[in-house]
């Protein structure tokens, strides 16, 4: 059976109809995989040295059982956003003679065959042989290198457990905030030291074999939990499941003020519900959350006091997180749609106006959110705020106009992991005026007279860009009207 | 009405739409029927400015089309699911386009009232989303959004596909009825003869983008079945 569905996936793989792009996503995925495994490799024969030399730790595994919850917590992050859930059209497979069971522990096992899965064993295995079976003789070390093992694989289907059941639901996001949060906070006002935690579970020396019993539990209660999620989940009306789990989000989707705004607010509002309730768009704003935090990775440092243009950079991903990624795919958004926007009452300039205020709105709202970067300084608001008036005078147009360039249809309804639809060389290429555009301004100032100067001179060409709003507008409507029909066949193509 | 002046369009090579001359008249009602591939929909499409003609002019009210939001306030049309939006309910989507032609909730209740019929009881007041309905009933939407805002052109591309025969029977009283209240211009292309010469005083049959036929009267269903048969 199972090597039927093996025959069955090549098969659909060679034979799809975007053989070539699948193939290339294979090519890529091969590679990357191979680095991972080529760092693990290398990280796991180095890891006694590194610590040992460079961090300073005598105690070396110590260390490493202090540090290995931090790397599980690590692992369910990679694992969440690059790791798929297990699919197989199973619709096909349903009115055959064949077990629901047997489609099940297919899946689950198939799952197991992933590259992360091997990542915990590279990475540790030369430790274990070197560094732990020294100090806690052998058979505790194949313990202790079982349990890691067993442990990253309960990650590995805890990933798909939430991913299948909570992903999605503001109770699942809600709950991982949460989790996380008092986490991070438990560190930082050290109620308790995490890394405490982490050694006290894993610095168990000859008795390391408690840890593996717990370790396979967990594990067989995590596979049989998401065992009855996908036997469970094997009934037609689930299929659509995606589309239905947006109604949960539908209800707060309708902004009602926004109607006050005549025409513009009416397609904003249809813009909201078609990002909060599909799962892609909806992806992109919680990344777009995310990477808010992105500056609590650089503003710590001194790195910032030293150089103040980098703020610049942060603040461009901060405010501008939304409008970059959301704006890229611009026009695809709304690809299935597009006949109908273009047969109602509204002019192109409208249309284009509505994206605008739209972009600029995500972007202010972005920079109120960031207001508590003020803690690390004042000079950080500014920096944020100067990115602020440059993405919305000048930044939003040059991604309004890049993302004409040959859009494609996006799904809506598809997820967004590894999904590259509607992603084509102009999304690649969009990053490097935009990332380039504010350095092309502040540095001439900056080398001429002073950093703040070149923040001036930033913010001030944001003030140009604001000010000719109009203008601009206008011209991207010209440009617009030009490609209309050319974007309209690539949507009509399937 | 509705002037087409010496319109092609070409994909490379091929020729998918040529015509010399065609007017449609205030209050007409005009089918247009033609084999898969006689341009149907593209002949629509270009009269809707979605498609760009290679050379031409489609004018409506004397306005070019190309270019001009104008003729968008007066023309209904419902050709693909391109004209419907996935993600909102059936009523949502009324509401946003009754708002584009300055409906307020009373012309919205009693504008659907008048597809209640049509409706069944299965498009509104339902919480699903129009990405989730069936064929006919995306036909049903569509071709109920086609109305809002009185249209004095209404384009509907094959309106009886996907359709129950008990639908097929209201939509066909719908029309009919809908021209005796006011007046409006139909187009409308379907494959199924009767239906469209029931409901269509004139004919046009399109074959490889060329108007091969323009019929009027009594004896237009016997002429083109004559035709397809052939």
């Amino acid at each position: 059976m199972i090597s039927t569905f093996l025959t069955h996936s090549y098969k659909k793989f060679t034979r799809s109809v975007s053989f070539e792009k699948e193939l290339a996503k294979g090519i890529f995925m091969g590679l990357l995989a191979l680095m991972v495994v080529g760092y693990s490799l290398a990280l796991g024969f180095a890891l006694d040295g590194i610590i040992r030399n460079q961090l300073h730790q005598p105690d070396s595994l110590g260390f490493v059982n202090k540090m290995l919850l931090y790397y599980f917590v690590a692992e369910f992050v990679m694992r969440y956003f690059m790791q798929n859930v297990p699919a197989l059209d199973v619709q096909p497979y349903l009115h055959l003679p064949i077990k629901r069971s047997s489609i099940t522990h297919y899946l689950l096992s198939k799952s197991i065959l992933h590259v992360f899965n091997a990542s915990v064993l590279l990475i540790f295995t030369p430790f274990a042989l070197t560094v732990v079976a020294k100090q806690w003789g052998t058979s505790a070390a194949f313990s202790w290198l079982a349990s890691l093992i067993f442990l990253s694989l309960c990650t590995h289907y805890l990933v798909i457990y939430y991913k299948k059941k909570l992903d999605d639901s503001l109770l699942g996001m809600a709950a991982l905030i949460l989790v996380f949060g008092s986490f991070a906070a438990a560190d930082y006002y050290q109620w308790f030291k995490f890394s405490d935690v982490s050694s006290f579970i894993f610095n168990r020396g000859a008795s390391s074999f408690i840890l593996v019993i717990l370790a396979i539990a967990l594990f067989a209660f995590l596979y049989y939990l998401n065992y009855g999620v996908i036997v469970n989940g094997m009934y037609a009306e689930d299929w659509s499941s995606e589309k239905d789990s947006a109604t949960e989000w539908g209800k707060y989707s309708d902004w009602q003020f926004l109607r006050g705004f005549g025409t513009y607010g009416e397609w904003i509002s249809l813009e909201l519900k078609l990002i909060l309730r599909n799962k892609r768009p909806r992806s992109f704003v919680l990344l777009s959350g995310l990477l808010l935090l992105y500056g609590l990775i650089f503003y710590r440092g001194d790195e910032v006091q030293k150089m103040p243009g980098f703020a610049l950079f942060v603040g461009m991903f901060i405010t501008g997180a939304f409008m970059i990624n959301y704006g890229q795919l611009l026009y695809s958004w709304q690809g299935g749609h597009f006949d109908f926007t273009f047969t109602r009452p509204i002019s192109v300039r409208q249309f284009i106006e509505s994206k605008y205020w739209l972009l600029c709105a995500a972007t202010l709202a972005a920079f109120v959110l960031s207001l508590p970067y003020g803690y690390f300084g004042w000079h950080i608001i500014l920096a944020h705020l100067v990115m602020m008036i440059f993405n919305m005078g000048i930044n939003v147009f040059i991604i309004m106009n890049m993302a004409m360039w040959g859009p494609q249809k996006i799904d809506l309804t598809k997820g967004s992991t590894f999904n590259y639809e509607g992603v084509g060389a102009a999304q690649w290429i969009m990053a490097i005026p935009i990332m380039l555009a504010p350095y092309v301004i502040y540095l001439p100032f900056k080398l001429m007279f002073s950093t703040q100067v070149g923040l001036l001179a930033v913010g001030v060409a944001g003030l140009i860009g604001i000010a000719l709003r109009p203008y601009l507008i206008t011209l991207t409507t010209k440009r617009f009207t030009n490609k209309k029909y050319e974007i309209a066949a690539g949507f009509r193509k399937e | 009405m509705i002037e087409i002046q010496s319109l092609t369009k070409r994909y490379k090579d091929a020729t998918v739409v040529n015509i010399e001359q065609l007017s449609i008249g205030s209050n007409e009602s005009f089918g247009l029927v033609g084999n898969n591939g006689a341009g149907k929909t593209t002949l629509f499409r270009m009269i809707l400015d979605l498609v760009k003609a290679t050379s031409g002019t489609i004018t409506i009210n004397s306005k070019n089309v190309q270019g001009n939001d104008e003729w968008k306030k007066f023309v209904g049309s419902f050709l693909d699911e391109g004209f419907l939006i996935p993600y909102l309910t059936p009523d949502e989507y009324f509401r946003f386009v009754g708002n584009l032609h300055g409906y307020n909730a009373a012309d919205l209740k009693s504008f659907l009232e008048k597809f209640e019929v049509l409706f069944h009881g299965e498009i509104t007041g339902k919480n699903k989303y129009i990405g989730d309905l069936s064929k006919g009933n995306l036909k049903k939407v569509g071709i109920a959004a086609s109305f809002i805002g009185n249209p004095q052109i209404i384009m509907l591309d094959e309106p009886f596909e996907n359709l129950d025969p008990t639908s097929q029977i209201r939509l066909k009283e719908l029309l009919q009825t809908e021209r005796k209240l006011r007046q409006v211009t139909y187009l409308i292309s379907s494959h199924d003869l009767n239906h469209v010469t029931d409901i269509c005083e004139r004919i046009v049959l399109l074959e490889k983008g060329q108007v091969i036929k323009d019929l009027r009267g009594e004896s237009t269903l016997a002429e083109l079945e004559a035709y397809f048969k052939a």
